[in-house]
Order: structure tokens, then C-alpha cells, then sequence
């Protein structure tokens, strides 16, 4: 999805997709569980974060457009207003492609005064990209976040929905190694456990 | 306040030390406003609710404390979303405020690039005015401004600039409250976020001419008007648009002699402020270089220019004979006059009620009339009506396409009230979104579904009809209608009970579909028996009008198919054509072509070229509506004036003085010696527009019943 609106644009803008020109990809087990979630809130724009997080994990860990319209259409949303609620939180992976594994590096307060851009630097020139940038193999995207409210065990990593820390440069080998060693991706394993907490709170 | 109705609880506040009392709740900045002061705002539009984005409109507040001293809170409070209540006193005009105001405008100013030399908005922008008069003179932001790409085109009628845009989020909320097409968000977040349409794809609205006028920066521009002039060279006039029979205010900005643009003007009766962009963007043809200027007479081959003079002599020639000989078809936007005095015309000429405005498949006959047959009215709803009119039935029509101001008011009924609308199309329609119920059913059922309708209500107990009605009702059982229709049997009763003393909105495009006449009858009847109303709305910008001065043959003459047969057979041997193009309006394309080659003389009357001008035996300029001063009667019938705006082209002349130069030619009289003349003669005759004098058609215009 572009950041930002591009220079030179063609003077005739594309249209979005109509609903019947939708590739829909929801799973089954993703619209009962959809369908679950609709009956916890009285209207269904309530519905459309947890909507956002099914999609998260349906489409592999990143919401691209089709994500987006698939989730709008589901809960009766226009397109722009569900895209204008995913663009706004940093989780929703809706900036770029992530890899299998988002490396979330803390730079505030607590963690840079412990050290956090020396494990940041570290990590980028292990890995040989930048912030919001994966790996050429897809296995890792680096990304440089905000005070993770653990500050006691700065400098802080989060993996999927993992703390790590505090962290040293050797600490970093080890969970690289890790990671690859992994089959599945932390970050749609991410996704799928914050649907089931969602799913689980209405029940209760 | 006398103003205030009695039903409403009164609050003391006082604002700048003066005592007043206000609704309990009102907004301060709306409170500000009976004092005739004003605050400066951003964000804040009377006619959608307050977000308090901008921080512009910051007031200080505070309340007596037990000594009786006004203690004021420690922070001033943004006025667009502070609710009047007891003993507030308000200050809107302290040292500290002016600080603030300053405060939030240098910020506002910070990445705003200030390129108002090159800005549409310039001269008419509410943030060079707001920091003309409260601003700082000077920025203490010497970094480098953010950049981002201009002149973004958003759709065909939209430019998007958003280095201007200062985030107030009102043609978001435009687009979410009032047009309800929620094409606009906010997209990203802080410093980067953007009001745009998903993924930049093309901003598909039907209202979006609005958000430009909404904006108060330059950030959302006019795709047409762009760089065309500087709203200080502008000539403003208030005028009526044509474009459809709602009959929008709007401002006609002209400059030397060429329509500019138009933008929406106030009138709380009909479109509020608001515009829809078929009327907005649908001026253009003013400027078209295919307008026609000057008389043509047909000399073999060939048209050739032509005077007045000659083109009245060959007209009383080939009318001469009159009767069933000659006849006449109008367009959508001729004017109450113009139409009256070609029906006066031809009766008094040329002894003919050869004349037609009816374009529709089905053409209702004088035995028709519901109000003959039923006592009832085609239209008994005012557009305003329907905003708090707690049961909508919109019976087929694509309301949005059709009547898109009464769509709007519609739409803020469901929206602020809570009102209940039931959709019955053959097609999806943007009202759907809303409905409570949509009833989705086979096209060509519409009368069945109707009558299922009716005698559903009967069987339910919701409406009394007379047993011979009951009789005719019984073969729709809810069963048999769902079977035929394809609505659900579910669908049905559900529907049933929110139609039941529902306003039925339905237009003349009814008359395209098959067995309308029953179709109107039964929704007429389904109203009167449950105590609802029914309204017929006319589609064309005076069709209404044309209805009322009686350009219909009901006086035993031809109507438009006949007379468009008749031009074939050989029956009518003079046609006129004023002011239409009979291959747009009706629907046989081939009958139209023969009619037009095979009548013997063709007087075609048009403000630009159409499809019928290669076939005129002489072809007269007529002056397009902005080009002449007359009256129209919108679709509620409320009539009202379009003053001449822009100066005729070439030789053209209004319509009604054409007609009346002819009749004089004819056999003399005293001609009416301008439009107000006409409408006094059209009083004269037409006891329901007795009311309609020149005299007091400004303001709101004037409702015919
Ligand atoms: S484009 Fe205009 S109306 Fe929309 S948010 Fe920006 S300043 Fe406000
Ligand atoms: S500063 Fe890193 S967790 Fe708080
Ligand atoms: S006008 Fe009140 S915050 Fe914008």
C-alpha cells in the first residue's frame, strides 16, 4: 500500500473494486469465527479490529488492500473507513510486506539508555536492512518501536507475542538461530492468538 | 428568548459578561451567534456533528463560585463541542484567547505552505481569514515545511492538495454523515495523515462537489473551475439550478459573460446547503461552442442564418391550417412562462391541443387523474416534510440518481431520527445502505407487489378498504405476490407494517415501468387507507410546472406518441419542438427518427445542438434558462424565480416572447411585457398560482397546493 500519496499521478484515478470483484479468502474457520465476534457488539463497525485481526492472519501477516476490502466487506464498511482504522495502529502490518518473523526493537527512553541502539545496530547489519525493511529470504523485518511498557527489562525486543529482554548482542545470535529454525511465522501465530483472546472475552 | 419555543429548557449563561439564556445544551459557538459575535472555526458545520479537531474555536469558561466570582477552568475549551448549561459565563474575548487563537494558528501554519497567490481558495478561504483577524503576523518555524504532492486528482471533479490540508476531518465526516457513501477516511496517523478515498482509487460520490465547498482551506479544489479566476473577479448571482426538478439554490458565478462555476446556496426548505454533483458539474453546456445563436431557415440541403422575421412568416404559414394539423413537444427546463404562452398559442392561434411535456412510456389520460378518480394529489409532501417523517416508503425509484436532494433529506431523517425506510427497486439503490428493509423485486412486478402490499395491510388489520376492494384484493396472497415478485413471504409482513401510513415516494419514471397507472393507484390508495401519504414526484427541472400550466392534451388533443405517429402517418404536418431533443427524452429511437424525416415542417427551438436539428425546417435560438428571467416549479411545486443571470447569445430570445411576438403576428393583442406580466396572466388563470407573484418569490419561493 503506498505511504504516501505519489507525485505524477495519472489523471484518472482506478476504482476500487465492486463486491462482486472481490477475491475473498477468508477460510471458513475465519467467517464462523467473524461470525462469532459480530454477535459481541451491538453494530457491526465494533466488529471491524477484531475483523482486522482474522484478516492479519488470513493473508499470511500483512493487510494489503485485498485484506482491507475483505474485512470492509464482510462488516457492511466502505473500503476507506476500514482502511482509515488499519493504517491508524502500528500493529496492523498495513506499511509494508513483513517476513515470517517482525523483530520489534524498542528505542525509547528505558531501553536507549540501556543500550537499545547498539542491539539496533547490531541487528541491522546482522540482517542487512533497515527499519521497516525484510529480509531478501522473507524471514525478518526489523522495525523500531515506541516504549513496550517493559521498561524494567530494557533494552526490550518483541517477537510475535513474545518479550525478550533484556537483550545482548549474543542473546541476538541465539534467537535469530532460533527463529530460522522455525517453521511457522510468529507473526500470524501473533495475529491468531489475539483473535482467540477476542473470541474468548465474549464468552465469558 | 421569544424565538425559543416554551417545550424547550432554558439555561442562564452569559457570554463577554452579557446575561442571556440559551436551550440547554446548545453549542457555545452557536450561543455566541445570538449575541452577533462569532468565534473562528475550523472543524465545526452546523450540519454535522462536532469533533473539536482544530482547537480554533477556544473560548474560556467558567462558573460563579460560592462568593459569587466567575472562577474560570484553567484551560480554555474548545466551543464546538461545549454544551450550554447553567450559570456558564463564557468569554470569547480575553487577552488569553487572543494568545490562543494566535497559538493554534501558527501551528495550523506550520506545514500549511501558504501558497495562496497560486491557490483557488485565496480571496474566499476561511484560513487566510481566520488569520487575517486572529493570527500571529509572523512564524517562529524556520525548519524546512513537509512536502507532499499537489494537485492530486481524487476523481473527475475533485483536486486534492494536501500540503493545504489541515486535518479538520469535515469532508470525512461529510462524506460518512451526510452523503452516507463513507468514500473519504482519514488514512495513517499524525503527522502523515490524509483524507483520501481507499488506496487512492477514484473518489465515487454522488454529493462530492460538496466537500469543496466544505473545506475551508484550499486542499479540496473544482476539477472544472481550477485556475479559471480569482473569486474577487467573479460575479455572483443567487439563480435556481435546472438540472433535475428539486430545484437547488445555488450561486451562478459568471465572468465576462461565461458561467464559472456554481456553488450550493442556503434554503432550508430544499437542499439546505448542499448540492449533488449532476447539478453542480452540470452547468457547463453554457459555455458549450455548440450553442445555438442565431435563426436557421431551411433552404434545400442546408440551413441557412436567417432573421426573426422570416422565420415568424414561414411559421404562420405552415401552422396556418392548425387544429389536429399542429403540434407541439416540451422539454424539461422551459420556464412556467414560456410553457404557459405556447399553450395559450396554440388554443387561441391555432385552435390545437396538439401539445405535450410527457416523455414516459405510459402517458397517464385525463381519466387518470387521481385526484379526479381518488380525491387524492400526486404530491403531498414537501422535501422537508420528510426529515422527520418517522415511516419512508421509496417505491421505484433510485432516489439518489433521480431526486438526489430529497435522497439527502431522506437520509438525515434515518440518520438524525431515527427514521424508518423501507426500499422497493428492481435494482440496488444507494438508499439500500439505510433501509430497514429492502424488497428487491422482479422488474415488471411493481404493480403486484403493490397490491400485495395493500391487501396485506387489509389482512393485518392496518388499512379499511370497501368490500368490493377487499374482493379485488383477494387473489394476492402473500404467497402468490412472493412467488410473482421474488420478495420474500418474510420480507412482506415485515415490510408491511413500516409502509403502513409510510410517506410512498415514487416519481414519474414509474410511468417507464408496466401497468404503472395501477402500480400509482394502489400505492395512492395504500396511503389513504392507512393514513400515510403518497407522493408522484416529476423528474424533468420544470416538468412539474408543465403539468400545472396544463401543457398536457387533455383539452382533446394528441398526445406525445400519437403526435409523433401522427407525424409519420401524415396527420400532424407542423411540429414544434421546444426546447427538447425527442431522440434523449423518449424511448423509441426509431419512431422518433421516422416522425422527425417524415413531418413536413419542423420548428425546432433549442438553446444548443441536438439530435433533431439536422431535421428543422427552420431552427430558433432560445435563450438557456440562466439567460432569461422566469419561474420553475419543483417537484414539491414550490415555484421559484430564476432571475437572467447571463446576457442571450447571438439572436436568441426567450421562448415565451417568441410565442407572444407570433400570436400578435397572428391577430393582435396586448403582449405581456415581461415574464412578471406573464405570471400575472398565469394567476389570472390558474387559480392555484394566484400566490406566485414576482413580488414574493424570493426567499424560499412559494408553495403551490
Ligand atoms: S481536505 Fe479540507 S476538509 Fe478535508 S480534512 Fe483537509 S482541510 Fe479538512
Ligand atoms: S522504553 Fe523500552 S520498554 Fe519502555
Ligand atoms: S471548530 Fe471547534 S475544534 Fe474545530
Amino acid at each position: 500500500m503506498s505511504e504516501l500519496i505519489q507525485v505524477g499521478a495519472p489523471n484518472q484515478r482506478p476504482k476500487a473494486p465492486r463486491a462482486d470483484e472481490l477475491n475473498l479468502r477468508f477460510s471458513p474457520t475465519a467467517i464462523s469465527e467473524l461470525e462469532a465476534l459480530k454477535t459481541h457488539y451491538p453494530d457491526l463497525k465494533s466488529c471491524v479490529l477484531p475483523g482486522l485481526w482474522i484478516a492479519q492472519r488470513e493473508y499470511g501477516g500483512s493487510l494489503n488492500g485485498e485484506a482491507i476490502a475483505e474485512v470492509a466487506h464482510r462488516l457492511e464498511r466502505s473500503y476507506a473507513e476500514v482502511e482509515g482504522v488499519a493504517t491508524f495502529y502500528s500493529m496492523y502490518n498495513t506499511h509494508h510486506d513483513v517476513g515470517r518473523h517482525k523483530i520489534e526493537v524498542c528505542t525509547c527512553l528505558s531501553c536507549h539508555v540501556n543500550g537499545a541502539y547498539r542491539i539496533w545496530d547490531y541487528l541491522k547489519s546482522k540482517l542487512g536492512v533497515g527499519n521497516k525493511e525484510t529480509t531478501p529470504d522473507g524471514m525478518f523485518t526489523l522495525e523500531e518501536v515506541e516504549c513496550l511498557d517493559a521498561c524494567d527489562r530494557a533494552p526490550l525486543l518483541q517477537i510475535g507475542d513474545q518479550y525478550v529482554g533484556p537483550v545482548t548482542e549474543a542473546d541476538i545470535d541465539r534467537i535469530l538461530a532460533d527463529l530460522r529454525s522455525k517453521s511457522d511465522s510468529t507473526v500470524v501465530q501473533m495475529a491468531d492468538e489475539i483473535v482467540k483472546v477476542h473470541l474468548r472475552d465474549g464468552n465469558k | 428568548m421569544a424565538a425559543v419555543a416554551s417545550e424547550v429548557e432554558l439555561v442562564n449563561i452569559s457570554i463577554n459578561g452579557v446575561a442571556l439564556q440559551v436551550p440547554k445544551g446548545e453549542l457555545i459557538v452557536e450561543s455566541v451567534k445570538r449575541l452577533g459575535l462569532e468565534i473562528p472555526i475550523f472543524c465545526y458545520h452546523p450540519r454535522m456533528k462536532p469533533v473539536g479537531m482544530c482547537r480554533m474555536c477556544l473560548v474560556e469558561v467558567g462558573f460563579p463560585g460560592p462568593d459569587g466570582n466567575i472562577r474560570k477552568m484553567p484551560k480554555p475549551q474548545a466551543g464546538c463541542t461545549l454544551p450550554a448549561s447553567e450559570g456558564m459565563a463564557i468569554f470569547t474575548d480575553t487577552e488569553q484567547i487572543h494568545r490562543d487563537r494566535k497559538g493554534v494558528l501558527e501551528f495550523l501554519l506550520v506545514n500549511h505552505p501558504l501558497d495562496c497567490p497560486i491557490c483557488d481558495r485565496g480571496g474566499e478561504c476561511p484560513l487566510q481569514n481566520n488569520t487575517l483577524f486572529y493570527g500571529p503576523s509572523t512564524s517562529r518555524f524556520l525548519e524546512l515545511k513537509r512536502h507532499l504532492p499537489k494537485a492530486f486528482p481524487l476523481s473527475k471533479y475533485v483536486t486534492l492538495d494536501l500540503e493545504r490540508c489541515i486535518q479538520c476531518g469535515r469532508c470525512v465526516r461529510f462524506t460518512e454523515e451526510i452523503s452516507g457513501d463513507s468514500q473519504l477516511a482519514f488514512r495513517f496517523r499524525g503527522a502523515s495523515m490524509q483524507p483520501s478515498t481507499f488506496e487512492l482509487t477514484d473518489f465515487e460520490s454522488k454529493f462530492s462537489g460538496n466537500v469543496i465547498e466544505i473545506c475551508p482551506v484550499g486542499a479540496l479544489t473544482n476539477r472544472e473551475y481550477r485556475f479559471r479566476a480569482r473569486p474577487w473577479d467573479l460575479e455572483t448571482k443567487p439563480a435556481i439550478c435546472t438540472v433535475c426538478s428539486n430545484g437547488c439554490n445555488i450561486w451562478f458565478d459568471h465572468r465576462a459573460g461565461r458561467m464559472v462555476r456554481t456553488n450550493g446556496r442556503t434554503n432550508e426548505a430544499i437542499n439546505e446547503e448542499w448540492t449533488c454533483d449532476r447539478g453542480k458539474f452540470g452547468h457547463e453546456f453554457y459555455n458549450d461552442s455548440n450553442r445555438v445563436k442565431h435563426v436557421m431557415v431551411r433552404n434545400g440541403d442546408a440551413l441557412v442564418e436567417s432573421d426573426w422575421p422570416t422565420a415568424y412568416d414561414a411559421i404562420r404559414m405552415a401552422f396556418a391550417e392548425g387544429g389536429n394539423r399542429v403540434a407541439a413537444l416540451t422539454g424539461p427546463s422551459n420556464s412556467n412562462e414560456d410553457l404557459y404562452l405556447l399553450k395559450k398559442l396554440f388554443q387561441t392561434r391555432f385552435n390545437s391541443n396538439n401539445f405535450d411535456s410527457r416523455w414516459t412510456t405510459y402517458l397517464p389520460t385525463a381519466e387518470d387523474d387521481l385526484q379526479k378518480k381518488m380525491g387524492v394529489s400526486m404530491v403531498q409532501n414537501t422535501i422537508a416534510d420528510f426529515e422527520s417523517m418517522s415511516k419512508v416508503f421509496i417505491f421505484g425509484s433510485s432516489l439518489a440518481d433521480e431526486l438526489p436532494i430529497l435522497f439527502l433529506r431522506v437520509r438525515k431523517g434515518w440518520f438524525n431520527n431515527g427514521n424508518k425506510v423501507v426500499v422497493a427497486s428492481d435494482k440496488p439503490t444507494d438508499a439500500d445502505s439505510f433501509a430497514a428493509e429492502v424488497l428487491r423485486y422482479r422488474t415488471g412486478t411493481e404493480s403486484t407487489l403493490a397490491s400485495g402490499l395493500l391487501a396485506l395491510a387489509v389482512e393485518k388489520g392496518l388499512a379499511q378498504v370497501p368490500d368490493a376492494t377487499r374482493q379485488s384484493l383477494s387473489k394476492y396472497t402473500a404467497e402468490h405476490v412472493s412467488d410473482e415478485t421474488g420478495v420474500s413471504v418474510d420480507a412482506l409482513h415485515r415490510a408491511v407494517e413500516l409502509v403502513a401510513g409510510a410517506g410512498i415516494i415514487t416519481s414519474h419514471g414509474i410511468f417507464n415501468t408496466s401497468q404503472p397507472q395501477d402500480t400509482v393507484e394502489t400505492l395512492a390508495g395504500l396511503a389513504m387507507t392507512t393514513n400515510g401519504s403518497f407522493n408522484c414526484y416529476a423528474l424533468g427541472a420544470n416538468d412539474q410546472g408543465a403539468l400545472d400550466m396544463g401543457v398536457v392534451p387533455f383539452g382533446g388533443g394528441m398526445d406525445t406518441h400519437s403526435i409523433l405517429q401522427g407525424c409519420i402517418d401524415g396527420t400532424v404536418k407542423a411540429l414544434w419542438l421546444v426546447g427538447c431533443d425527442p431522440f434523449e427524452l423518449h424511448p423509441d429511437y426509431d419512431l422518433v427518427e421516422k416522425a422527425l424525416e417524415n413531418v413536413h415542417f419542423l420548428v425546432v427551438m433549442a438553446d444548443h445542438q441536438n439530435g433533431a436539428v439536422p431535421f428543422a425546417s427552420v431552427l430558433l435560438p432560445e435563450t438557456a434558462p440562466a439567460e432569461q428571467d422566469g419561474t420553475f416549479t419543483n417537484m414539491e411545486r414550490r415555484v421559484q424565480r430564476m432571475p437572467q443571470v447571463l446576457a442571450a447569445k447571438g439572436s436568441a430570445k426567450p421562448a415565451w416572447r417568441v410565442f407572444s411576438e407570433l400570436a400578435i403576428r397572428i391577430q393582435p393583442e396586448t403582449p405581456p411585457f415581461g415574464p412578471a406580466d406573464c405570471m400575472k396572466e398565469i394567476a389570472e388563470s390558474i387559480p392555484s398560482y394566484a400566490v406566485a407573484d414576482y413580488a414574493n418569490l424570493g426567499g424560499e419561493g412559494v408553495l403551490i397546493r
